[in-house]
């Protein structure tokens, strides 16, 4: 009920040819299924039950699983109900909505599988596949910047994982070493288990292979390259796809080797290297932000410095491990929910030149009150739940014994919100740009959106306690 | 037997290397095509001999499919693809040819470095190949940065391919069939998607030349 719906609809939408617009709705309709059934696993996970299905737990969702199953479902579901084929005049002509539907939903999909599957090794596979069906959209207009976009993106994600696929291969290697070939060597829970019993040095290799493979999917630094370029010039669903969801998808690989390597070597490897690649990635966006002129590149280089705050907060010990995980919650809805609203901007102003965008406050008051409100969020202000995943992970730093951390990563916060708020201040107010007429197209899709900012007022506020209670769970498994 | 086992695995796994260094010192794509071509070849080979004397017949079937769609399928594709560039060779890499050796010499040596703790702790017999592996690797991402042109890149992120997949066959006698299966379809879709790419550059920027690609940046 989980991996069905995606498949399905890609389907529909392959076999249905020219493309129609019911195609659209019964996509968006059969999009929610996913939602239910995360919904279903969380369920079930707090009266104390992990779902396991298919030959030797082919499929296994514990609560990291079902944290980032859930994620991945209502971004989704928000891409099908957002995204172009559902009638408007959306700017996109019948051949482009059709492959937004069928590449979307396998994109939904892959990463579905990656995050609910106990092996390892297909874990990869789905991971791989992710790069093809989403780079396959980004460029849906084609032009001279969204095919170099999508060249970029798709060697040097191409490349980062093969070097994570290596890194698979030694650690699987070690394994095989010491305790024989056997059908569920490559299960995460048997790796798991085995681990204090790898050799050290091996895992080490390993884990640098693995880090930089699935980093470079997450979108550390240096290895981001890519990022800025494919999530600024891909269509605004798809950005929210893979700004909001892909990056916490290549994080959870991360999580789930770590928790293997520290089992075998204990977490200060581990601490170490998470560390400097969160903080320089933190530090190369925050400069980053302060020298955008592009505002959905702006975007694109705060999901690196939030990323890279994650990072840092996995190396921190178990506090920083449940700071992660309510930043990724926090950093899924609210960056989502923020390139769909820059798609409306650019709809409008038919530019992503931030000086090109002024007055936006008057032009769309809805899209540009919403869009002021994720930008405070995005920046770390009270009453919204990011301010309170970076309070808990700096209280995680100073707990661990790492002051220089905490430093540094306030001061770089402080450079980064210098850099947001800024450049979009600049968008919200102003005359309006000549040429461009004011007024809301249509209201609705704001609905959802508006619902994402409030969830992460309320996250802000108070955590409910069944989210705390998963949320928790999940950082036992990654801080362990 | 065990002797001549991981004598003509040593063999298979320089051969490979040698083919990936190959894209180092010739400039013309079709050169390179055929390189990789018989380079996946040897790969083939390398894994019906494991399979033949380690005796895992599972190998087999990955040999065959090695050999169908990575010296065979691929590299009609590439030549395709470079009939209709014909014009447009490697004619100035970043890197010189000697500059790109000398690099190369000692990302063999790292390659050794790196694998050192691993044939320390392997009893197999092939462990002596594996450094080779992760050598190929190294240089096939080395070839990856220092060329221009995406036909040459595209070629060595295969090779690269073929190294991590040497790597698995030497250090662990192959992964699961499963995840092998899963790995060949990414590899095949992967290649494809790339390929629609390069036509894309072709058309928009009409030159292959990477270096065109230079709108983006900050």
């Amino acid at each position: 009920m989980l991996l069905a719906p995606p498949v399905l609809s890609a389907l529909l939408a392959l076999a249905v040819t020219p493309y129609r617009v019911g195609v659209g709705w019964v996509n968006a309709g059969l999009s929610l299924l996913p939602v239910l059934s995360a919904l279903t696993l969380w369920s079930r996970l707090l009266s104390g039950e992990i779902v396991t299905a298919g030959r030797g737990e082919f499929f296994r969702a514990d609560a990291l699983s079902t944290l980032l199953a859930l994620c991945v479902s209502v971004v989704g579901a928000l891409a099908a109900w957002l995204g172009p084929g559902l009638g408007a005049d959306d700017g996109y002509d019948a051949g482009q909505a059709r492959r937004f539907r069928v590449f979307a939903n396998l994109f939904a999909f892959t990463m579905l599988l990656a995050v609910t599957t106990n092996n390892v090794g297909f874990m990869w596979v789905a991971i791989e596949a992710t790069t093809i069906t989403s780079a396959v959209l980004i460029p849906l207009h084609v032009n001279k910047a969204s095919v170099e976009a999508s060249w970029k993106y798709i060697l040097i994600a191409s490349v980062g994982i093969a070097l994570a696929f290596a890194g698979t291969v030694l650690a699987y290697f070690d394994f095989v070493n010491v305790a024989g070939r056997q059908e569920a060597a490559l299960n995460w829970t048997v790796l798991r288990a085995a681990a204090p019993s790898l050799h050290p040095d091996v895992v080490r290799i390993a884990f640098v292979f693995l880090l930089v493979g699935y980093g470079t999917k997450a979108g550390l630094a240096p290895m981001h390259t890519w990022l800025p370029d494919a999530h600024s010039e891909a269509p605004a669903p798809l950005s929210a796809m893979m700004s909001g969801v892909l990056l916490a998808v290549a994080l959870y690989a991360v999580i789930r080797w770590e928790t293997v390597v520290q089992a075998a070597v204990g977490p200060a490897f581990t601490d170490r290297l998470l560390l400097g690649l969160g903080l320089l990635s933190l530090a190369i966006a925050a400069f980053s932000l302060l020298a955008q002129r592009n505002y959905k590149r702006l975007l694109a280089y705060s999901s690196v410095e939030h990323t890279g705050l994650m990072c840092v907060g996995l190396g921190l010990g178990p506090l920083g491990a449940f700071a992660t995980m309510l930043h990724l919650v926090n950093h899924t809805l609210v960056k989502s929910a923020l390139f769909f609203l820059s798609g409306r901007v650019l709809r409008r102003y038919h530019s992503t030149e931030i000086a090109r965008v002024s007055g936006l406050l008057r032009v769309l008051p809805w899209t540009g009150g919403l869009f002021a409100a994720g930008t405070l969020a995005i920046a770390g202000l009270p009453p919204f739940g990011l301010f309170i995943s970076e309070f808990a992970l700096v209280r995680a730093g100073v707990a661990a014994g790492r002051p220089w951390t905490v430093a540094l990563v306030l001061m770089l916060l402080a450079v980064a919100f210098v850099g947001v708020v800024g450049h979009v201040n600049r968008m919200l107010y102003g005359t309006p740009s000549s040429g461009v007429g004011a007024g809301e197209e249509s209201v609705w899709p704001l609905v959802p959106l508006a619902l994402c900012l409030a969830a992460v007022v309320v996250l802000g506020l108070t955590i409910p306690a069944p989210l705390e209670r998963l949320l928790a769970q999940a950082a036992e498994i990654a801080g362990k | 037997m065990s002797d001549a086992f991981s004598q003509l695995s040593v063999l298979g796994s320089s051969l490979t290397l040698i083919f990936g260094l190959i894209l180092l010192w010739r400039r013309g794509v079709p050169a390179y095509i055929s390189a990789f071509a018989a380079q996946s070849a040897v790969l083939a080979g390398v894994a019906a001999v494991v399979a033949h004397f380690g005796r895992e017949a599972e190998l087999y079937w990955v040999a065959a499919l090695l050999f169908l769609v990575k010296a065979v399928a691929i590299p009609k594709l590439l030549r395709d693809m470079e009939r209709r560039f014909g014009t447009e060779r490697e004619l100035q890499p970043y890197v010189n040819t000697a500059t790109s050796l000398v690099v190369a010499g000692l990302l063999v040596l790292f390659g050794y470095a790196i694998m050192r703790p691993l044939v320390a702790v392997s009893r197999l017999p092939t462990r002596a190949a594996m450094p080779l592996a992760m050598a190929l690797v190294l240089v096939s991402l080395f070839v990856m940065i220092s060329r221009k042109k995406a036909l040459t890149q595209v070629v060595g992120f295969l090779m690269l391919e073929n190294g991590i997949a040497l790597l698995a066959i030497l250090g662990t006698y192959g992964i699961p069939l499963i995840i092998e299966l899963g790995v060949f379809l990414d590899a095949l879709l992967g290649f494809i998607v790339m390929q629609i790419f390069v036509y894309q550059i072709h058309d928009t920027f009409e030159t292959i030349d990477v270096e065109q690609l230079n709108r983006l940046r900050h």
